[in-house]
């Protein structure tokens, strides 16, 4: 019985983990990273367009703070998200921008005086503050009320993975890669680490850690189309249901973004929209602005995302044999900058569609992009339902993002979550709740159980091909769980779905090698995979409302009086086919921005009986504090401070604002 | 649209893992429209050999795991369209860097080695304070090292490069190109005489013989040959 | 406990480096208390270079002197003799050519142990880039194979010629030189020679410059486009060069076969040629033979 005994455990090596595996490292404990590639090959790499944070240096970011920030966020969420959660986020996102820049991360700088920029079909000069000059600059994004997306051409993330994966090695930390976690090891109430699959050798061993961090992002793989890596097959949420004690938070929260290429589903960014892009349809015609003449190609990305769906229906999209498609345009940009900031996009166009943007049209169509839902956790990262275990980034819903989560939010989430995971882990490990008490036999039974797991599908004689099994609940979801839903289709869904699972069981594989074996590893994902995708469809089904990515044509109105909760899914018996759900209310009354309009997308919210209360009440505060400092009144309508890790409490500098 | 064809992938195989030596395997495949390699090696995998073993992450061109040797040369094959080459399609793994199986290699110990040899990352004298105003950069400063923070990472030109492929102790373009991008970013306090001592040998600077396979096949087209002319240029004068 | 490969990764030793530990070197700068890397790789370095750029220069001088023939054998006769000191010397010194041999000969030693350096060190090696070449058809690549092979050959025919200049400066001359081309038999050695060297040298001045960033201009691509026409350029043109050169020693020795070992002796040659007057002052001077 192979053990490896370490403080921390962090499964997965994209941004999010990295930083909270540098967290606690700081702090002096033993981390180990696992990672299922080379850490430098995360998805989070394919973040291109930037990370939103309100460091307000350029001109059309003036006035910007944490306020405007948590605004936009909150209303992006179409009010599902945990507003503490967005303020400590808020607040820590400018910190983790200066962090990264003084880590090596090339951020795009403010040049001083007049530059022409493409706004609304435009274009127009904007003249930026000297004082400014050489400071981090921002780009416009969707849902957003200030240019507040900072970037490194569109190729943000991966500057930010390199600088972050650089300190881990400057740290010493250890990346165990081409490790997969395969199960947690826990007695029901404490996680004690991972029975973890080495996919060289196929080998077996106990990872036993004091705290355990699930960092292994999305699980957009269990659709067909969608920009997501191949990797990103939700193990880590999968792994985490399993245990029956930690639960997944709004997994019906799928995010579809607008414009990734067709029919690869390959991204490309929002930044093109926020620079100026615009969409066209098959008759060359802008038809943003005749659904949403407030944020045009700049609402959220839901919104965006449902109304170029809705213009395909009408038949306005461009037919092709694989499908129909509309148009990006930025040839508007000019060919400098499409060079200068939109260099990714434009290899992408090169390489996959053999055109040059800055003449020719993208084909576009949304697909899967995000999963807002994922390990549920309190503001501090910590799971619910099982001590020692923590999650962060696209894994966890933490819930900052609610039911849409606005761009350039999520790579700022990955770092942001990670610095206050790490430091969570770290107060862990050292409180007396941190030590470890976990007999080897736990150990050895979960090991056990795995192994015999993984044998009767190499030795079994299941007839099930598992390549199939994937294949059709990709479809299932593509085409059942996508933007535009209704109880009919769902219902179908769940159906299918559970007979997929019940199927799942009698997997048989052709290759019957223990060790690197790619027919092994489908097979027991599929298996997991299969949970999720129900865990999305049941949830979907149940929740008889439209919020923000979760669109039910039957039921085309956010209803704030029944529905301003959060599904809860947990999966106890190996055996059962559908996830237990419950909910957790979302407290009205204790609210810095109660439910309204979001200020683009729909109108006719059913209105929660608390929130006219709320609203008067904060009214009264407000007025109450008169002149006082916005701290101060932020303070009186929801405190958030105490959830803020000692070390990231101060005030962020702003220029023209006293720090 | 031009007529499709069946197309043979002819593969290395190899399993170190069961002492099974490397040998070619055809599998053919019907050609599809803006079929890329990494497209026929799925259905390769789904439909004739689940065991064929290969890396891809991204599938974007983004994320550098797929580098392997497409007819003889270095490339990402997922974004490598079947309607740019031959009907037979020779697929081999990346050299130098240690085999796993099949066309997947272990690149990521192979830049772990090198990012901890060469210390790729800043150096700053202090911690940074996250709450007070960042230090400013000139705007084309950044780019500038941006330009440089591109690499991938994905070894094509460590397996196009001749020094290397007779010299595994050369640290290579990856290497050599994350030292001009550290020595141009102002925030690394490192002078000369510290990057003199992580490249000042032949196994260093003055081991590149500049073959320029590197720069020829690096699919992010980073501009190997002059950083790494500038840093010879720089160490040479350091170590006089 | 597992040990994976990755975890062999995590274990390796920074370089192989005593005690650097990455953790300190995050905080703070790189840590001074290891040795002082070696300067003598730079210098070695900027050696390989510097003698090949010097002998690439001797070069093009030397097929310039040499295809003086072309003009006139009294113009290769007078240069020769200049070499020897003729204009500053009351008498013509051959030793002073032979010293120029040396120091020429030093020079290609030099170059020749430097640049073994990077010759495959083992039939491992060796065997690695040649299937390397092979897999990846590119012609920088190709072209060091060129350079490993014309170099290698030149140790043995820039050697002989380089011997046979040291030990008989004096036979330097039109029919001296002929002779020793067409009835001494050293035809075939130099054609090869012309060939190796050219080859060599172009392609030696081309890798110069990428090697140091010369002449890459704004858009290195086209640079390393506009080096290719020149280095191809060069080495046409000195080839051709030297073809002819060598046809002409080749005449001269076939038809100065029969009188082989004869000296050119200026004023008697110049006298054969009807009309021509003896010469005079500087050229009287150059023209004159050691000890005459």
């Amino acid at each position: 019985m192979r053990i490896v005994y370490t403080d921390v455990l962090v499964v997965g090596g994209g941004l999010a983990g990295l930083r909270a595996a540098v967290g606690a490292r700081r702090r002096g404990h033993d981390v180990i990273i696992l990672s299922l590639v080379p850490p430098k090959r995360s998805h989070s790499a394919a973040a291109q367009g930037g990370m939103q944070a309100s460091l307000g240096n350029t001109a059309r970011g003036e006035g910007d703070n944490e306020d405007v920030h948590f605004e936009d966020t909150v209303r992006g969420s179409d009010w599902g998200c945990d507003q503490q959660v967005a303020r400590l986020f808020t607040h820590t996102a400018p910190q983790a921008v200066r962090e990264l820049a003084a880590w090596g991360v090339p951020w795009n700088r403010v040049a001083a005086g007049e530059r022409e920029v493409v706004m609304d079909g435009r274009r127009v000069s904007l003249s930026e503050r000297p004082e400014a000059h050489g400071l981090i600059a921002a780009r416009d994004f969707g849902g957003t009320k200030k240019w507040r997306t900072c970037y490194v051409s569109d190729g943000t993330g991966h500057a930010m993975l390199y600088a972050v994966s650089d300190r881990t090695v400057a740290e010493g930390i250890p990346v165990h890669e081409r490790m997969e976690a395969i199960a947690l090891i826990h007695d029901g109430t404490r996680c004690h680490g991972a029975v973890v699959r080495n996919l060289v050798s196929g080998e077996l061993s106990a990872y036993v850690a004091r705290a355990t961090c699930i960092a292994t992002g999305g699980f957009g793989r269990i659709y067909r189309v969608s920009s997501n890596a191949v990797i990103n097959e939700g193990m880590g949420a999968a792994i985490a249901l399993e245990t029956g004690a930690a639960m997944l938070g709004n997994m019906e929260a799928v995010q579809f973004h607008p414009t990734t290429i067709f029919p690869a589903g390959i991204l490309v960014t929002e930044g093109c929209r926020g620079d100026g892009g615009l969409l066209r349809d098959a008759a060359g015609h802008r038809f943003m602005p005749d659904y949403e003449p407030e944020k045009k190609e700049l609402a959220s990305r839901d919104v965006v995302s449902r109304r170029m769906e809705e213009h395909i229906r009408a038949g306005k999209g461009v037919k092709t044999r694989f499908g129909d498609h509309l148009w990006l345009d930025i040839t508007l940009l000019g060919a400098a900058h499409i060079d200068g900031r939109l260099r990714e996009v434009k290899e992408i166009c090169q390489h996959f569609l053999g055109i040059d943007p800055s003449r020719d049209l993208i084909p576009v169509r949304p697909a899967q992009h995000y999963s807002m839902g994922g390990i549920r956790t309190d503001a501090r990262g910590q799971a619910r339902g099982l001590r020692g275990l923590f999650a962060c980034g696209e894994a966890a819903c933490w819930d900052l993002h609610g039911f849409n989560r606005l761009g350039g939010n999520s790579v700022a989430e990955t770092v942001v979550a990670g610095m206050i995971v790490g430091e969570s882990m770290a107060d862990f490990v050292e409180s007396v709740n941190g030590d470890l008490q976990v007999s080897t036999s736990l150990v050895r039974e979960f090991l056990d159980a795995e192994q015999a797991r993984l044998d009767a599908l190499l030795q079994g004689n299941g007839r099930e091909n598992a390549g199939e099994l994937m294949r059709r609940m990709q479809d299932i979801m593509t085409d059942k769980v996508g933007i535009f839903r209704s109880g009919e289709l769902l219902s179908a869904a769940v159906e299918e779905l559970q007979a997929l699972l019940v199927r799942s069981r009698q997997i048989g594989i052709s290759t019957r090698r223990p060790g690197a074996n790619p027919e092994l590893v489908t097979a027991y994902r599929v298996q997991k995979m299969l949970k999720l995708a129900l865990c999305v469809a049941w949830g979907a089904l149940q929740r008889t409302e439209s919020r923000g990515a979760h669109y039910r044509e039957d039921f085309p109105r956010r209803d704030d009086a029944q529905w301003l909760k959060r599904t809860l899914a947990t999966w106890s018996d190996a055996f059962q086919t559908l996830p237990t759900l419950s909910y957790e209310d979302l407290d009205v009354a204790s609210m810095e921005l109660p439910p309204g309009w979001r200020g683009y997308g729909a109108r006719d919210a059913i209105e929660h009986p608390l929130t006219a209360g709320r609203v008067s009440e904060i009214a009264a505060i407000r007025q109450a504090f008169g002149h006082a400092d916005r701290f101060t009144v932020q303070q009186a309508l929801m405190s958030y401070e105490h959830l803020v890790p000692e070390c990231f409490r101060g005030r962020n500098a702003r220029l023209g604002e006293a720090s | 649209m031009s007529d499709l064809r069946t197309l043979t992938l002819r593969v290395l195989r190899s399993s170190p893992g069961e002492g099974q030596s490397p040998h070619w395997e055809d599998f053919r495949v019907e050609e599809a429209e803006g079929m890329t390699l990494f497209i026929a090696l799925n259905e390769v995998r789904e439909t004739l050999a689940p065991s064929l073993q290969f890396d891809f992450v991204c599938r974007a061109g983004i994320c550098g795991s797929c580098g392997m040797l497409i007819d003889g040369r270095p490339g990402l094959a997922c974004r490598a369209l079947t309607r740019d080459l031959g009907p037979v399609i020779t697929l081999a793994p990346l050299p130098v860097f240690e085999l796993i199986g099949d066309l997947s290699v272990n690149t990521g110990k192979w830049m772990r080695g090198t990012a901890e040899r060469l210390q790729t990352w800043i150096h700053a004298q202090t911690e940074p304070d996250l709450t007070a105003l960042e230090a400013p950069m000139e705007p084309a400063l950044a780019e500038a090292i941006y330009e440089l923070d591109r690499c991938i990472e994905c070894g094509c030109c460590v397996a196009g490069c001749g020094t290397l492929r007779m010299r595994e102790d050369f640290v290579g373009a990856v290497g050599l190109n994350k030292i001009a991008r550290f020595r141009l970013d102002p925030r690394d306090t490192r002078t000369d005489e510290d990057f003199y001592e992580l490249i000042g040998d032949d196994s260093g600077v003055f081991g590149c013989m500049s073959l320029l396979g590197c720069h020829d096949v690096c699919p992010k087209g980073l501009p190997l040959q002059t950083q790494i002319a500038f840093l010879r240029r720089k160490m040479a004068s350091t170590g006089l | 406990m597992a040990s994976s490969l990755e975890q062999a990764t995590a274990a390796r030793p920074v370089s192989g480096e005593p005690a650097m530990n990455a953790a300190d070197a995050a905080r703070g700068v790189p840590s001074r208390s290891r040795l002082r890397a070696s300067r003598w790789p730079a210098r070695l370095d900027l050696l390989q270079s510097l003698s090949g750029l010097l002998l690439a220069l001797f070069l093009i001088a030397h097929m310039f002197f040499v295809s003086s023939i072309l003009v006139s054998q009294q113009a290769f006769y007078t240069i020769a003799r200049f070499f020897e000191g003729a204009a500053f010397l009351a008498e013509p010194r051959p030793w002073i050519v032979s010293c120029v041999v040396g120091v020429v000969m030093a020079l290609f030693m030099l170059h020749a142990w430097l640049a073994l350096r990077k010759f495959p060190a083992s039939f491992r090696q060796y065997r690695i880039f040649i299937e390397h070449k092979e897999q990846l058809r590119h012609s920088d690549t190709g072209l060091w194979w060129v350079q490993l092979w014309t170099g290698f050959a030149l140790f043995f025919l820039a050697s002989v010629h380089l011997f046979g200049m040291l030990t008989q400066p004096e036979l330097i001359g039109p029919y001296e030189s002929a002779d020793r081309i067409w009835t001494g038999n050293m035809w075939p050695i130099y054609l090869l020679l012309l060939f190796a060297v050219e080859i060599h040298g172009g392609i030696g001045l081309y890798r110069l410059a990428l090697k140091w960033g010369w002449l890459q201009g704004a858009d290195p691509l086209a640079g390393r486009r506009r080096l290719r026409i020149a280095r191809t350029c060069f080495s046409l043109f000195f080839l051709g060069l030297g073809l002819v050169t060598l046809l002409a020693y080749v005449q001269l020795g076939i038809a100065h076969a029969d009188r082989a070992g004869e000296r050119y002796v200026p004023h008697k040659a110049a006298s054969r040629l009807a009309g021509h007057e003896r010469p005079g002052g500087l050229e009287f001077a150059l023209s004159r033979r050691p000890g005459e």
